[in-house]
C-alpha cells in the first residue's frame, strides 16, 4: 500500500510537473515570448511578426498538456477559458483554436504547415518542428 | 468550447440545409456547429403579486421563463468571407425558434471585420452574450442593467476591430442599422409596437491581463405611433379634455402632444465601466444612462456592482443593483396651460414610477467541462404597489457545445 502511495505521488509529481513545448514550422524564425503567445491563443493576434498569418492549434481537453498550458501560459482554467470564447464564438468575433487529438497529430501538422504553432508535452518533440518556447 | 465540425449524418443533413440557405448552390464551404442552452427552474414571489418581470411566473417554481436554447451555424467561406446563422429559442416563448442572427462577415485584414444583416445589438457592454449563461457567472446578468430590451437584435452593418497596444488590447465596435418589434411598457404592463431607426452605435473595451475598461454610445430615432397612441396620448385625453373645456387652444394642444409624444423623438444611451479578474478575486461594475430626449420618458441611471471569488471550479458572487428613474419636466418648458401641464408632468411621473433595486448571492459549479451548474438568490423591492419585495430563487445548467 505504502509503495503504491509512493508511485502515485511519484506519477502525480510528474504529470503536475510536466514540461510543455510551443511549437513552430522549423523555418519560422519569429521571436516568441509568453505574452505573444498568450495573445495568438486567445485569438488577439492574428499573424506572427514576420506579417505571416497565424494558425494556433490546441490539444484536446483531455490531454495533461492542454491544461497545463492553459493554466501556464492563458492564466485560464478550461472552464474559464471555456466561457472566454463563448463570449467570442457567439457573438461572431472569434473562433478558438482547433482541437487536436494527440501529440503525434500536432507534430504532423506544425511540420508540414508555416503557418500552425502549436503545444506538445515536451518529452514528445521530434526533429519535425522546432521549439518557440517552454513552460 | 469544441467546434463541431459536420462530419456525421444527422449534422450534414442539417448542414446541407444551412448551405443552401446561405450559399449558392455550387459552392462548397465548412460548416461549424456550435451552441448553448439553459435549463433553469426559476421561483418568483412578491409582496403585491405581481411578477417584477415580463415573462417570470408569479407564485410558482417554473422551468419555463429562463430556460433557452441555441444553435449556431457558421459557414467558412475562404478568404475572411463567413456566414452565420444562430436559431434560438425559449421557454418563454414557447421554444419558438427564430433566427436570431443572421449575417455575413468579411474580415477584411488582421484588425478589422465588416458584418452585414442581423446580429446583437450592443446596447450595454455584456449585451450581446446576455443570453449565453455559461459566458457569465450569475444565473442572468443583474436586471437593473441587463433589462431584457426587446431591442436586442438589429439589422445592419458594423464594423468590429481589434488593436495590440503594446501589453493591452482595444476592441471597438461601430454600427448602423433599425429595429422594429414590440416593447415592454410598465405603465400599461403591455408589449406594443416599437421601432428604432437610424440607429448609430459605438462602444470600445480596453483589456489589460487582469482588468477590462469598457464604453459605449448608442442613439437613435423613436418610431413610436403605437406607443403614442396605444399608451401616452390615452393617458393624456383627460387632461386634455379638462384642457380645452377651460380655454387650450386647439395650437396649444397640438403643440403639447408634440411635446408628450415619443415618435421621431431620440433616444440616446451610455454605458461605462470595468471589470477585474486578478488572483481568483472578481470586481464587476457598469453604469448606464438613457432617455428618449424631449418626451415623457424619464431619464434612467441605473448600475450593478458584484464581487465574487473563485475556488477552484466554483465561484461565489455576491452584487447588489439598482435601477433608478429620474423625471425631468424640462420638456414641458413654454406649456402655459396649467391642466396641461399637470398632465404631462403626471404621464413624465408615471413613466418614472418603477425603480427597483436588491442584493443578489449566485454559485457557479463548473460540474463538466462543457456545463455549469447555478443557483442564485435574489432579494429585492420594486416600487410599483403591485409588485413591492420581492423574491427570485433558481437553480439550474447552463451548457456550451
Amino acid at each position: 500500500m505504502k509503495k503504491l502511495l509512493i508511485i502515485s505521488s511519484l506519477l502525480f509529481c510528474q504529470l503536475a510537473l510536466a514540461e510543455v513545448a510551443v511549437i513552430v514550422h522549423p523555418s519560422n524564425n519569429n521571436q516568441l515570448d509568453e505574452a505573444t503567445i498568450s495573445k495568438i491563443f486567445l485569438g488577439r493576434e492574428k499573424s506572427f511578426a514576420d506579417g505571416q498569418s497565424v494558425v494556433p492549434l490546441a490539444l484536446a481537453d483531455a490531454a495533461p498538456a492542454s491544461s497545463a498550458f492553459n493554466d501556464a501560459v492563458l492564466k485560464k482554467s478550461s472552464s474559464q477559458l471555456k466561457a472566454y470564447w463563448s463570449k467570442l464564438v457567439f457573438t461572431g468575433k472569434g473562433t478558438p483554436p482547433k482541437e487536436i487529438g494527440s501529440d503525434e497529430e500536432m507534430l504532423k501538422l506544425v511540420a508540414t504547415n508555416p503557418s500552425v504553432i502549436g503545444y506538445v508535452d515536451a518529452s514528445k518533440v521530434d526533429a519535425s518542428v522546432k521549439v518557440a518556447l517552454k513552460f | 468550447m469544441k467546434p463541431i465540425i459536420l462530419a456525421n449524418k444527422s449534422f450534414r443533413s442539417l448542414g446541407l440545409v444551412l448551405v443552401t440557405a446561405l450559399l449558392p448552390a455550387t459552392a462548397l464551404a465548412e460548416i461549424t456547429l456550435n451552441g448553448f442552452a439553459s435549463i433553469r427552474g426559476t421561483s418568483v414571489s412578491s409582496d403585491g403579486g405581481l411578477e417584477p418581470f415580463p415573462g417570470f411566473e408569479e407564485g410558482e417554481l417554473s422551468f419555463n421563463p429562463e430556460s433557452l436554447f441555441a444553435l449556431q451555424a457558421q459557414a467558412d467561406l475562404g478568404e475572411g468571407l463567413s456566414a452565420t446563422v444562430q436559431l434560438f429559442g425559449e421557454g418563454r416563448s414557447d421554444f419558438e425558434v427564430e433566427a436570431r442572427w443572421a449575417y455575413l462577415s468579411y474580415q477584411f485584414n488582421d484588425k478589422h471585420r465588416l458584418s452585414a444583416g442581423r446580429f446583437a445589438n450592443p446596447i450595454f457592454h455584456q449585451s450581446e452574450y446576455e443570453k449565453v449563461g455559461y459566458a457569465h457567472n450569475f444565473s442572468r446578468l443583474p436586471k437593473a442593467v441587463y433589462i431584457d430590451f426587446d431591442f436586442s437584435t438589429i439589422e445592419g452593418v458594423a464594423l468590429d476591430s481589434q488593436y495590440n497596444l503594446g501589453d493591452y488590447s482595444l476592441s471597438t465596435k461601430v454600427l448602423f442599422g433599425g429595429w422594429s418589434g414590440e416593447s415592454f411598457s410598465a405603465v400599461t404592463n403591455t408589449f406594443v409596437d416599437f421601432g428604432m431607426d437610424n440607429i448609430i452605435s459605438a462602444n470600445a473595451t480596453l483589456a489589460g491581463d487582469w482588468w477590462q475598461l469598457f464604453g459605449g454610445v448608442f442613439a437613435a430615432q423613436i418610431d413610436g405611433t403605437s406607443i403614442d397612441n396605444s399608451t401616452v396620448f390615452p393617458l393624456a385625453a383627460a387632461g386634455i379634455s379638462a384642457a380645452s373645456k377651460t380655454g387650450a387652444t386647439a395650437g396649444q394642444i397640438a403643440d403639447f402632444k408634440s411635446r408628450i409624444g415619443w415618435d421621431n423623438k431620440d433616444a440616446f444611451y451610455w454605458f461605462s465601466g470595468f471589470a477585474i479578474d486578478r488572483d481568483n478575486w472578481l470586481l464587476d461594475f457598469e453604469f448606464v444612462d438613457y432617455v428618449v430626449k424631449d418626451s415623457t420618458d424619464a431619464a434612467n441611471q441605473s448600475w450593478y456592482l458584484a464581487l465574487g471569488r473563485r475556488f477552484d471550479n466554483v465561484v461565489l458572487t455576491v452584487h447588489t443593483e439598482d435601477y433608478a428613474q429620474s423625471p425631468d419636466h424640462d420638456f414641458l418648458n413654454g406649456v402655459a396651460h396649467p391642466a396641461l401641464l399637470a398632465t404631462g408632468k403626471g404621464i413624465n411621473n408615471a413613466f418614472g414610477q418603477r425603480e427597483f433595486d436588491g442584493v443578489g448571492l449566485s454559485v457557479r459549479y463548473d460540474f463538466h467541462p462543457s456545463a455549469a451548474f447555478k443557483a442564485d438568490y435574489f432579494s429585492g423591492t420594486d416600487t410599483r404597489a403591485a409588485v413591492g419585495d420581492y423574491k427570485i430563487l433558481s437553480f439550474g445548467i447552463d451548457l456550451v457545445f
